[in-house]
């Protein structure tokens, strides 16, 4: 379309689409990629693997006409590609999903998809021009100029998209406004974006970060079929499963540098995870056994609302002792949040009682939890986790900020609150922190920010640690020491709730594993007595007949009161 | 008939009156749309004002001072477009700027200003049909009667929603308004977008001071505009950015400015044989004082944000998300 598929003579016919030699992008203070190469071949789907801070979304960026290089070539079809804004990638034929979706909410889908373009209305389409006089008036320059930019024909591209939905089985309604649809639905208004405008190679930004497995699995389905159709793919990502799954071809970075690329099908999984962080990574976690003490938390019939006011927990009941690990199974949005939220102190429940050490706290604010050894691991690290625009140093005491050693009433003694943050830095391997003075909590990577925020929950030696979600998003390296703190806080005595939609992580880490649906426990167990394949049932709602199954440990307090619990809400 | 006349008279004063934040009204709406907060709009409309003056009498034509006004109205938003979008600065600080700089500006040079005379837009009706709707009873003269440039606010107000919901460009507008960087993603020049937006609104800023001193006033005084900029930027924030509630808006505006002004005239207190006279005649009094009645626009504008936060009301016809944010692409 934009590019003559005619190749000259000389030029050798090559499978690669894309190359980019010797990129280099610095940042102040920060060199994000280091003389990188990437060459992806027409048709394949092509991984490009790193931690979080690797280079990876800078490498894309600079692609994607985003930002500039200081050095480096980029070659597109054979022919150098000069990219000075994202339209020279757009034109090129490439096409971006961003990790954050780039969707106006207020926007229909039509409307986001053929922003920019300029399509004129019906009147001005060449092809709807006919002959005669008025005809080439309409056609002529100065009024398609006037036309593209003072009309607006939506009902063409309405049609086009629609059946580019069709044939990859998007459920999405075109004229829907985009803040209606749910996160699958969004990416999938993403990819329709680049497929309207015929991409050759489309590049995700770790598309899975926030989609459920079962969204995920449906995006790959449909990579598949996009690669079939000619199109090539750079998947952009850290979950070493998912390059092993459907990549063809893999690139690593690592703290910039450029690790080298395979073909997926030579390599494993933990060479892949020794190319990416620089050392073997354990996926064995080692977990000794503890005597739990005293309940630290004890959350009775405890019921609460979402922001909308919809009933998102009713009556659950929860215990955790001290020195064990509870886990939390449940797919988003079934009331995980609420019930970390309340226990955590930061949302009134609406019924129901919680005793932190035998404390009771139903109605007490965040500051009394905190008072009373609660530490809390927010879902989204941005939002509720940190101040963003804050330095490190100030998210570092947002909790113990009042403590002595920072000062007395009235002034703080910010040496002392710089050293402890520099020491929390060091110890929690927080990386990208040059001053914790001067380094704002946003500018962080994602699995460093999670560790300056276990960093401060943490070293308060909390009786009480609520971590929802603590490893969501963040790349194997930073996976692996999260969770080794956790167990850790746990062997020192804390007692751990820990929400997660990792399976894998539940049975590693939890001493006991209870199952949420629709705002109610509807199991409860440990991860010796139960299997992933029952957990994934109950966690779907599928389970209402297996209570029995739990019910038959008469020993295990906590499976008793789930069956007590199960007859008492029927 | 004493009530019949003041109605008509009122109406035909709300009418007129509304003319100003109109035109100042969409200007603001359009600039916030694509994310840019401008609060010199009553600096720009003194500006457009004192300069409509000095280029109609200079060439004897109102059209020329009207355009003239509305372009220097241009040029003073082009300070803030420099300032907010180039240089990122922070929005508010240098909106205000821009009013207090209207202001001196307009202070120091209209002075000699101030006695001039000169033909200024006459009353008249629409050509062709204009007649007969003149004949309508209260709205016929009221609406259908008055200078050019209450027409042309009125023509501005379906221009202006026809560009942000019917056309190619206004989509891209709203874009730049809503996330740049989306926009830019998509091959938008987030700054010409926004450059744009911010230069027509010191356009219609300036048409309104242009109308304020050569239709309305049809005189030049020091700080004329008394506070119509700030009204239309309440004005914007009242009608949820939308044009067509903006007009309205307008109006309702409108008809407590008339109010205020004729309020000498609105003898509403209760006469002495009335039992509740001695407690509400004092009350009356209060709210029919001009300087309590001037509040009235604003604090229909804070009743307005009450009650779209409380009704949560807010997700459809909210404030553009990226107003007052400054966009450069590798800060992220």
């Amino acid at each position: 379309m934009w590019m003559s598929y005619i190749q000259p003579p000389v030029t050798v016919m090559t499978d690669d689409l894309l190359r980019m030699e010797s990129i280099v992008k610095t940042f102040p203070g920060v060199i994000a990629n280091d003389h990188v190469d990437l060459t992806v071949r027409r048709g394949e789907i092509h991984g490009l693997l790193g931690e979080n801070g690797a280079g990876k979304s800078t490498l894309m960026k600079v692609l994607y006409g985003m930002y500039a290089p200081d050095e480096g070539t980029i070659r597109f079809d054979g022919e150098p590609l000069r990219l000075d804004r994202p339209q020279d990638a757009i034109d090129a034929g490439i096409g971006m999903v961003h990790q954050h979706f780039k969707l106006i909410p207020r926007l229909s889908v039509t409307e986001n998809i053929v922003l920019g373009s300029r399509e004129p209305a019906a009147p001005f389409r060449q092809e709807n021009l006919g002959d005669g006089l008025l005809a080439t008036l309409r056609s002529s320059d100065p009024v398609q100029a006037v036309a593209s930019r003072f009309s607006l024909g939506l009902d063409r591209p309405q049609r086009r998209i629609s059946d580019l939905a069709d044939q990859y089985g998007f459920d999405v309604d075109v004229s829907a406004p985009v803040r209606e649809l749910d996160v699958g639905q969004r990416q999938r208004v993403e990819i329709l974006k680049a497929l309207y405008r015929d991409v050759d190679l489309l590049i995700l930004d770790e598309p899975t970060a926030v989609l459920t497995p079962v969204e995920a699995e449906r995006l790959f389905e449909t990579l598949e079929r996009l690669v079939d159709d000619g199109l090539s793919v750079i998947l952009i990502t850290h979950k070493l499963k998912e390059v092993k799954s459907v990549t063809d071809r893999v690139t690593v970075l690592r703290e910039g540098e450029d690790i080298g690329t395979v073909e997926t099908a030579t390599v494993d999984r933990s060479e892949l995870a020794r190319m990416m962080v620089g050392r073997d990574v354990l996926f064995e976690i080692d977990k000794p056994d503890t005597t739990v003490g005293e309940p630290v938390l004890e959350a009775t019939g405890v019921s609460a609302i979402d922001d909308r006011g919809v009933d998102k927990l009713s009556s659950v009941d929860v215990r955790v002792d001290a020195g064990e690990i509870v886990g939390i199974a449940g797919v988003s949005g079934n009331g995980q949040k609420q019930l970390a939220e309340t226990v955590a102190g930061v949302r009134d429940p609406t019924a129901g009682t919680i005793e932190i050490s035998g404390q009771g706290l139903a109605d007490a604010s965040p500051e009394e939890f905190v008072a009373q050894g609660v530490s809390f691991v927010p879902e989204d690290r941005h939002e509720h986790g940190c101040a963003g625009d804050l330095s490190v140093m100030h998210n570092a005491v947002m909790k113990d900020f009042r403590d002595e050693q920072f000062g007395d009433s009235v002034l703080f003694d910010y040496g002392s609150v710089g050293d402890f943050a520099s020491e929390l830095v060091d110890d929690f391997d927080v990386r990208g922190v040059s001053d914790v003075t001067t380094n704002c909590a946003k500018d962080l990577s994602g699995g460093n920010l999670q560790k300056l925020i276990l960093a401060r929950e943490l070293a308060r030696d909390p009786d009480l640690l609520v971590a929802n979600q603590p490893t969501r998003g963040i790349d194997v390296g930073a996976i692996e020491f999260v969770r080794e703190r956790l167990l850790e806080q746990r062997n020192r005595g804390t007692g751990v709730l820990l929400f997660s939609e990792d399976l894998d992580e539940l049975f590693d880490l939890s001493d006991r594993l209870l199952v949420i649906y629709e705002g109610e426990i509807v199991l409860r167990t440990t991860p010796e007595e139960t299997t992933r394949e029952q957990v994934s049932v109950e966690m779907n709602g599928g389970g209402e007949a297996q209570v029995s199954v739990a019910d038959a440990d008469p020993a295990d307090t906590a499976t008793r009161r789930a069956a007590d619990g199960g007859r008492s809400d029927q | 008939m004493t009530d019949a006349s003041f109605l008509i008279g009122l109406a035909d004063a709300t009418v007129s009156a509304s003319t100003v934040l109109i035109l100042a009204g969409l200007g603001e709406l359009i600039s916030e749309r694509a994310g840019i907060l401008n609060l010199g709009v009553e600096g720009m409309i003194l500006v457009g004002a004192l300069s409509g003056v000095v280029a109609t009498v200079m060439t004897g034509s109102y059209w020329i001072g009207f355009a003239v006004g509305s372009i220097c109205g241009l040029l003073t938003a082009t300070i803030h477009a420099f300032l907010c979008i180039s240089l990122k600065a922070d929005q508010a600080i240098s909106g205000i700027m821009l009013t207090l700089l209207g202001t001196g500006v307009t202070t120091y040079f209209g002075q000699q200003w101030a006695s001039a005379q000169f033909t200024g837009f006459p009353d008249r009706t629409l050509p062709v049909i204009g007649g007969l709707l003149v004949e309508i009873p209260l709205l016929g003269p009221t609406v259908f009667e008055g200078p050019a440039t209450d027409f042309v606010a009125l023509g501005l107000v379906v221009a202006v929603w026809w560009l942000l919901t019917r056309t190619n460009l206004g989509l891209e507008m709203i874009s730049v308004g809503e996330d740049p960087e989306t926009a830019d993603t998509m091959g938008i020049d987030v700054f010409r977008m926004r450059y744009l937006a911010v230069l027509i609104g010191g356009l219609l800023a300036g048409a309104a001071g242009a109308h304020l001193s050569l239709a309305f006033n049809g005189i030049w005084t020091n700080n004329i505009a008394a506070g119509q900029g700030w009204i239309a930027v309440a004005l914007v924030i009242f009608a949820r950015w939308r044009p067509g509630r903006l007009l309205f808006g307008a109006y309702l505006f409108g008809l407590f400015n008339s109010l205020r002004l004729r309020s000498q005239s609105l003898d509403l207190a209760l006469g002495p044989e009335s039992p509740l006279a001695g407690l509400l005649n004092p009350v009356i009094e209060f709210l029919l004082n001009p300087a309590i009645m001037s509040m009235y626009p604003y604090i229909v504008t804070l009743v307005v944000l009450v009650a779209t936060i409380v009704l949560r009301r807010d997700d459809d016809s909210a404030q553009p998300a990226a107003l007052v944010q400054a966009y450069s692409r590798e800060a992220d």
